[in-house]
């Protein structure tokens, strides 16, 4: 604390000296401060880009002065005869009801808002001239390595060199040969065959190809088996969820207790699938995801070919953060701003792998990130995202009561596929036309039921008024004059007929009724794309948040990058498109600049993403975070040889796996030796590829595979789930099976209790690293539940159609589909035990047939082997 | 099965002698060491994967944790710690702290408490009136008045009052305490997390992780809601001879598949995890039912009041934990505006009373049934967040984090009851009598559990990590009894 001078009041520690708080917000009010918190906050819906009510733009000093209908809003120091105030003030603006005739959630201009927008007028509505402003980014903050172009170095030379067979394993050895070591031998055929399996698509190889593989000698088997799991659909299923993680992918909008489903949340996840299953280039995949809307003139588009879907879908990757703004109560700024700033963190972290999220309220305390950066970089989503021209998410909005958002203030394009939305119109008509007919058969029976029942209850009435009421009721409400209006207003209620009481009277009214809901229910709503889009116009402009706080805007910002980020690479540029499509760029300028082959970050997180998910760990341990705080590359040449070899590759992910899965450091055994503890105890070098335990998808999705309940079908809209008494969150049983964990609707409140237990992430809201706990929670659930109950059961079940009633047949087939191996002789011999004590053990229960007790004692097994250590660590 | 060349070391099968020798280092050795007979507490090597009690540096003073973590950062002035002069000041706004205020234009004047303080028991400890039924207790508090830390974002500030570090990746305290002291109970996980099942705690799970310690260390998260630990039971019953084959069956596997892969501790963990989950299906179902309470007692805790009905169902689970071995019950408390409570920007003056009427009452019915049964000499309670906030408003109604001093209490096991220890400057900003560090914090919670925070170290990456890490750490003499 600095001694300014002492306050004798005061203890002599407190050496402070005592200023006016008003003092220190200098007294004057800033024109930003009016425009955040008056217009741009509560006025311009109605008075801005969209909507231009009485001809009057609210949204910059110049159009305030420039005025509508009624002349100049804005009379420079004489607040009274400015209409702006002069119309606040008499609390007249903003009306009653939100465009959307909503009542509940409209603010209301402050009294200390209206009191700073009255001084800014009295002070003659002075405008914000921001401080000459120099960058504290310097060549210094430029060199540190994560800021430069990753360098391409010539493939180091090594002692053994039969070891080497890929240029990975060149660098790898180098550093194992100064520490002494090397690398572990080959992992042997099958036991690699499974890691590969697992590692690319998530799934254990069948018994078939088990079998197939081991017997094939020929040369290059090895290359030929990662060709063929490349190629599988299953493996943009696996590399898919990594994506999504990354993303912060859930199936609901987020923080509250309602947590609303996004039913549409599943085109972006079968994006990403379709993406890395097709081999999509990097450098496309998130121009596409960042930008796509942006890629072509979509409003005048008159057809939409696969392409165009993929590149609005695309744009899933940025409507991911949590967003409850369709709740009324929190459809306001702090909340839209809460959306966008999880959406830069997300972006930040997954892509360009530096956490900006500190600088959000002051500049970066480690990295050479000023506020200003994460403000400049937020402009950039502003456009789309912007918290003064928001959209909500879903189609409508919740406050008291549901009111339907119009299409044109939806957050979702309608440019679905034409086979998509010709399908839905069909059935829709279909089922229209059931509802006319037994809309039809309603009234019908209605009709004359009303008839009688409003003669009764007219008869409650006093006579004389009986024949008044009848006419007032039958007039139309616009026809009625005083009398009938008084008259319907004070005994409408008691002639009026609830469906309840036709219902009541006749039962074929209430069947007929039922029909009518029922067809009802069977209407689809219209397919859209849950994406982002620009908001057209001229965008609101951005200020620096002092200490993140929105309603303390301090200067203004333009769309830019973090400026440390310029080594080797070409500037940010914005080029506003000149289509019909009214969109600012920004977006689709920062996709071009992150893709350039030289960007210090773009290709380095990516390849970093991959080998974390070959090898367990990153060459950078914190894939969200290369920046000063961040950890260093293990192997910083490695990681830059990747870098420049995924550009050489076309960007093309399928490449680079083939190149990390065919070298000699991911062949390794498993096995740690005393030398490999002394030398490298945590595997830094990779003197051994890491055992690892499977992750939480992996573990739902083998279970079901070898049990033969998964349900291969791929893409659509998410399965549900259900909720046990016990609160047991599964996914919902059909007769067609499961499918993959991937597919499984994934409600933020509602994680999959298997999936959470072996830590699959809650997206707050992303992740780009697991953890990997053990805990006895994850025994109960392997050993007890109803899940492996069912899956030991159908195993058991597969078994034996297979392999008869002889147990080592039966053995042998459990081993080769779950472990993918056959059993040795001890083993062989134990499980036989086992089984034939099980099967003692269910017929001294005397109340089972004998085909059950033998599918009982070798459900045993099954149940057994789905909870060993080797069916859920990967060597 | 053995599917190793021998390259680089022989993969001989381990012999008979070599299997015993490495399980008895595992819970599951714990198991079978039982079965031989062995005495448990004869074990006095402190090993990594290891369970099993062991001795203490010097007698300790308390067995057992129970922390209420208060994220969000409770604020001091509101609570523990008066200051009159912020009513004489208010509005004022001292230069010099605009120094640790990072956005100048965004801080208010002074803002004095809403709340109204006043002396508590015997002892005297100021409590603001926000707190009634902790008055009760005060006799039993030390209140220390002089924390401060380094950091003043949640994240970091939370890793930091965890494990010691800004950064996640360090073991947490209970995990400390665990591998310092092994398990009082083989029957319950050490170290149990009862989580707000409302919403998932800031940093989630990273509040009860080992880090780099070994994971047999970790946090159990238990559920506070329906069944305490999903699939408990079996979903469908078995004879029990049939259980009893396949376990058998199933541990020979597991036993084979561990010897095959030395030097992969996991393995240890998940054995440990298997034969834990056997025991805790008969005593977690009795530990965590708090039906088996007399109603005098739930009513104690507020177990049927809407209000107070979710914390108070979590403290009481907390002494049936801690009544039946188990080392650390870490309890943390979530509300429905965010994963926060404490955080109070704004509207201070509603969310503390939000916070303090959810936490207040199970909280003092824990202090009062602790010491009815004889438990809270041997049970260490700690209050607190990750730090305090600011005595200047932000936006008139809230306050901002503040990291440079604030105020957390400890009662129970070696602690001096009715003490307040330290102070901060007048307006409660700055620490300023005798500071106490986070380590220093660590350090003392550590020495009450009988642990010399120089010695609990444990090897990593080649180097003797501590909790209490590199900078000098004391143990606060003056809180204890």
């Amino acid at each position: 604390m600095t001694c300014v001078y002492p306050q004798h009041r005061l203890p002599s520690w407190v050496c402070i000296v005592f200023v006016l708080h008003a003092v220190t917000t200098s007294g004057a009010v800033s024109e930003q401060d009016v425009m955040v918190n008056v217009f741009q906050s509560k006025c311009i819906t109605c008075h801005g880009k969209h909507r231009r009510e009485a001809e009057l733009d609210l949204r910059t000093r110049a159009s305030l002065l420039e005025g509508g209908k009624s002349g100049p809003a804005l009379v420079p120091g004489d607040p009274e005869a400015s209409l702006v105030y002069k119309r606040i003030h008499a609390d007249e603006m903003p009306p009653r009801e939100d465009i959307f005739g909503d009542a509940n959630y409209v603010r209301r201009v402050t009294t200390p808002e209206m009191e700073k927008l009255r001084q800014w007028i009295a002070d003659g509505a002075p405008v914000a001239v921001d401080a000459p402003y120099e960058s504290t980014v310097s060549d210094a903050d430029r060199a540190f390595w994560a800021f430069q172009p990753p360098r391409r170095l010539p493939v180091p030379q090594v002692r053994d060199r039969d070891r080497i067979r890929t240029s990975i394993d060149a660098f790898l050895l180098e550093k194992l040969e100064a520490k002494d070591l090397g690398f572990s031998p080959d992992q042997d055929k099958l036991t690699l065959m499974r890691r590969a399996h697992f590692n690319l698509t998530g799934l254990p190889p069948s018994p078939e190809a088990v079998a197939a593989y081991r017997d094939d000698h020929r040369p290059r088997a090895y290359e030929r088996m990662i060709d063929r799991l490349l190629d599988s659909p299953q493996y943009g299923e696996r590399w898919g969820k990594y994506w999504l993680d990354a993303a912060g992918y859930a199936d609901s909008h987020g923080k509250i207790d309602a947590d609303r489903v996004r039913p549409e949340a599943w085109r972006y996840r079968d994006y990403v699938i379709r993406s890395l299953n097709q081999d999509k280039p990097y450098d496309r995949f998130l121009t596409e995801q960042i930008a796509g809307d942006e890629l072509f003139d979509y409003a005048a588009a008159d057809t939409i070919t696969p392409e165009r879907y993929d590149c609005l879908v695309a744009t899933g990757f940025l409507r991911t953060a949590a967003d409850d703004t369709d709740e009324g109560a929190l459809n306001f700024v702090p909340y839209r701003v809460a959306v966008l700033s999880e959406q830069v963190a997300i972006f930040s972290s997954a892509v360009l792998g530096l956490t900006m999220d500190c600088a959000r309220c002051h500049d970066h305390k480690y990295d050479p990130i000023e506020q200003r950066d994460y403000y400049r970089l937020s402009a950039i989503f502003q456009s789309a995202l912007d918290p003064y021209d928001w959209r909500v998410a879903g189609r409508e909005l919740s406050a008291g009561r549901k009111i339907p958002i119009p299409e044109s203030f939806m957050r979702y394009l309608p440019h679905v596929l034409d086979d998509e939305r010709v399908a839905v119109e069909t059935h829709n008509a279909d089922v229209q036309r059931d509802i006319d007919t037994h809309s039809a058969t309603v009234t019908s029976i209605a009709e004359p039921l009303r008839k009688t029942l409003f003669a009764e209850k007219l008869a409650t009435l006093p006579e004389t008024l009986r024949a008044d009421v009848k006419k007032a009721i039958e007039t139309p409400a616009e026809k009625r004059n005083e009398i009938d209006t008084y008259l319907a207003e004070k005994f409408g209620a008691t002639v009026a007929i609830k469906d309840a009481e036709l219902a009541e009277r006749s039962t074929e009214f209430k069947d007929a009724a039922r029909r009518l809901a029922e067809a009802r229910q069977r209407l689809k709503p219209k397919p859209m794309i849950q994406a982002l889009f620009d908001m057209g116009g001229i965008p609101t402009p951005t200020y620096v948040a002092r200490r993140g706080d929105p309603t303390t805007p301090g200067p203004r910002v333009e769309p830019d990058v973090p400026r440390v980020l310029s080594e080797g690479i070409e500037p940010y540029v914005v080029t506003k498109p000149d289509w019909s499509t009214d969109t600012s760029g920004r977006r689709l300028a920062l996709a071009r600049w992150l893709v350039q082959p030289n960007h210090p970050l773009t290709a380095r997180v990516m390849m970093n993403r991959l080998w974390q998910h070959h090898f367990g760990r990153g060459l950078v341990t914190t894939p969200g975070n290369f920046g000063e705080t961040g950890s260093r590359p293990s192997h910083p040449e490695l990681l830059d040889w990747l870098a420049t070899e995924f550009v050489r590759q076309g960007w093309r992910l399928k490449a680079m796996h083939r190149l990390v899965m065919t070298s000699t450091a991911y062949r390794q055994a498993s096995r740690i030796t005393p030398a490999m503890q002394r030398a490298d105890p945590d595997n830094v070098l990779l003197s051994r590829f890491p055992m690892r335990r499977l992750d939480a998808e992996a573990v739902r999705d083998a279970m079901l595979a070898v049990s033969g309940r998964l349900n291969m079908t791929r893409g659509g809209p998410a399965d549900a789930i259900d909720e046990s008494e016990q609160g047991e969150v599964t996914g919902r049983d059909a007769p067609s099976g499961l499918r993959r964990s991937v597919y499984l609707l994934q409600r933020r409140s509602k994680p999959l209790t298997l999936l959470e237990l072996f830590d699959a992430p809650r997206m707050e809201p992303n992740c780009l690293q697991r953890a990997h706990s053990t805990v006895p929670t994850q025994a109960l659930q392997l050993w007890n539940s109803r899940m492996t109950r069912a899956c030991a059961d159908a195993f058991a079940t597969r078994v034996l159609a297979v392999a008869g009633d002889a147990i080592n047949e039966q053995i042998e087939r459990v081993y080769w589909t779950a472990l993918s191996r056959g059993p040795t002789a001890d083993e062989l011999r134990s499980a036989t035990e086992t089984i034939r004590a099980l099967e003692r053990a269910w017929s001294n229960r005397q109340v089972e047939e004998d085909a059950d007790v033998r599918r009982k004692a070798l459900a045993g097994l099954c149940q057994v082997v789905l909870n060993s250590p080797e069916f859920i660590y990967i060597d | 099965m053995t599917r190793y060349d021998k390259n680089n070391e022989p993969a001989s099968t381990p012999t008979r002698r070599d299997f015993f020798a490495r399980m008895s280092d595992g819970l599951c050795g714990a198991a079978i060491a039982s079965m031989l007979g062995t005495d448990l507490r004869a074990a006095t090597a402190r090993q990594p994967y290891d369970l099993s009690p062991k001795p203490t540096h010097f007698a300790a003073r308390a067995k057992a944790v129970i922390q209420f973590f208060m994220s969000g950062g409770p604020s001091q002035v509101d609570l523990l710690d008066p200051k009159p002069a912020l009513t004489k000041h208010a509005g004022d706004l001292p230069r010099a702290f605009l120094d640790n205020v990072e956005s100048v234009g965004a801080a208010g004047g002074l803002m004095p408490s809403p709340f109204t303080f006043a002396r508590r028991g015997r002892s005297g400890i100021w409590m603001s009136d926000v707190l009634p039924h902790l008055a009760e207790c005060a006799d039993e508090l030390a209140v220390i008045r002089s924390m401060w830390t380094t950091h003043f974002n949640h994240e970091p500030a939370i890793f930091k009052m965890h494990g010691g570090r800004a950064l996640p990746g360090a073991p947490t305290l209970g995990a400390w305490a665990v591998y310092g002291l092994g398990s009082e109970n083989r029957d319950l996980p050490a170290y149990v997390a009862l989580d707000d099942p409302a919403r998932m705690i800031i940093g989630g799970v990273k509040n009860w992780q080992s880090g780099w310690l070994p994971p047999v260390y970790q946090g159990t998260r238990l559920r506070s809601i329906g069944t305490p630990i999903v699939n408990l039971r079996p979903s469908e019953e078995t004879p029990s001879e049939v259980a009893a084959l396949s376990r058998a069956l199933l541990d020979r596997m597991a036993a084979e598949h561990r010897a095959q892969r030395p030097g992969y501790p996991d393995l240890d963990a998940r054995i440990a995890s298997y034969e834990m989950a056997a025991r805790m299906q008969i005593s977690a179902t009795d530990a965590l039912d708090v039906d088996r309470e007399s109603t005098v007692t739930q009513e104690q805790y507020g177990l049927h009041d809407k209000v107070t009905a979710s914390y108070a169902r979590r403290c009481l689970m907390a002494r049936r934990l801690i009544e039946r071995g188990v080392r650390i019950v870490q309890v943390f408390m979530n509300c429905p505006a965010g994963n926060n409570p404490w955080d109070h920007h704004s509207d201070l003056e509603g969310g503390l009373r939000q916070c303090c009427a959810a936490t207040d009452r199970p909280i003092a019915a824990l202090l009062k049934d602790l010491k009815q049964r004889g438990l809270l000499d041997e049970t260490l309670v700690i209050w607190g967040g990750e730090f305090g906030r600011l005595p200047l408003s932000q936006g008139g109604t809230g306050r901002d984090h503040g990291a440079n001093g604030f105020s957390i209490w400890m009662a129970g096991g070696g602690v001096k009851g009715g003490t307040t220890y330290g102070a901060t400057d007048a307006f409660g900003y700055h620490a300023v009598e005798d500071r106490v560090s986070v380590h220093d914090f660590h350090a003392t919670l550590l020495h009450l559990l009988g642990l010399d925070h120089e010695s609990l170290v444990y090897n990593h990456h080649g180097l003797d990590e501590k909790l209490t890490g590199v900078e000098p750490a004391r143990v606060v003499h003056g809180i204890l009894a």
